[in-house]
């Protein structure tokens, strides 16, 4: 599974390149794996701003809403995403060093919103905003962990 | 807040999520460690399995309430709290036994220390959501069960 580093997920002026000059052959894999650092940057991105309306929500005493679950749904739509474009990385010869570990953490973080949307329906009290705002940060963090795995 | 007794509800669902995610982390953890990596570092790998089978039980048993959940996830917490603090000070003093990272190790710092914090907050939990004896009504709250006075001793009635 080990290929070479190539252009996939590297950020433009990141690390330098391990091995040599950026090849210029592969563009198809080149521009799709320019988009992972993006695509995790809007998720995180997304994460962090449900997380801060839920905390608002926590602070006015007030039980999540339908429209806070209509954006976790979007940021689960980016996941989703997300996944394809890494699984197309993937199958295309840009694997990660350790795919096992990048797969496990993919697919758990698709887990962890819905579990705090279940919650919203059950608890009709602040502690639904506790528990979504939680469920959003855990999801951050989880995709900073693929950013590093991807890269590892 | 919500009824004596039941541990699964208003603060009970933060705590819940909260064991349930460390419970799918340790786990998955766990799980490609032994599958993958048995042989570099057993006793550490070996306490992330324990790690995470502590967090499933009472990931569950904190969820369902009940006197005998309650049992259970009194139990699986205590033990959660000597795991963390033993794992944590065996791998500050001792590091070399820990060549690879548990749950646990340095008491939780990978994790942003919450594996230390979270067994304090599951006892109280348990503690505050205590059944109690009918004749006070738990309006109260949090505050602590009246204790009957030193001065009536069972054995001065007679």
């Amino acid at each position: 599974m080990l290929s070479p580093a190539g252009p996939g997920g590297l950020p433009p002026g990141g690390r330098p390149p391990r091995r040599g000059p950026i090849p210029s052959g592969r563009s198809a894999a080149g521009t799709l794996g320019g988009v992972v650092l993006p695509l995790v940057l809007v998720v995180v991105a997304a994460c962090v701003a449900l997380a801060a309306w839920a905390t608002v929500f926590v602070v006015r005493d007030r039980a999540v809403v339908l429209r806070q679950l209509w954006g976790a749904a979007v940021v689960e739509g980016l996941m989703l995403v997300q996944c394809v474009v890494l699984a197309v990385l993937g199958l295309g010869g840009t694997a990660p060093t350790d795919p096992v570990l990048l797969w496990g953490y993919l697919v758990t973080a698709l887990f962890v919103l819905p579990v705090a949307a279940l919650w919203a329906f059950a608890e009709r009290t602040r502690w639904s905003s506790v528990v979504l705002a939680v469920a959003a940060l855990t999801v951050a963090f989880l995709e900073w962990r693929v950013w590093q795995i991807w890269n590892a | 807040m919500s009824a004596p007794g039941t541990t699964g509800s208003g603060f009970g669902r933060v705590l819940v999520v909260v064991y349930g995610i460390f419970a799918v982390a340790a786990t998955a953890r766990a799980a490609v460690q032994l599958l993958r990596d048995w042989h570099e570092a057993p006793l550490a790998y070996a306490l992330s399995a324990f790690a995470a089978l502590v967090y499933v039980v009472a990931t569950v048993a904190l969820a369902r309430g009940g006197p005998v959940a309650r049992v259970v996830a009194w139990c699986a917490v205590g033990v959660e709290l000597v795991g963390v603090l033993a794992v944590g000070t065996l791998s500050v003093l001792d590091p070399a036994a820990f060549p690879r990272a548990t749950v646990w190790s340095g008491f939780g710092q990978g994790y942003g220390y919450v594996p230390l914090v979270l067994p304090f907050v599951g006892l109280w939990w348990l503690w505050r959501t205590r059944p109690r004896p009918d004749a006070a009504p738990p309006a109260a709250g949090g505050s602590p069960a009246p204790v009957t006075s030193a001065h009536d001793t069972p054995e001065d009635v007679a």
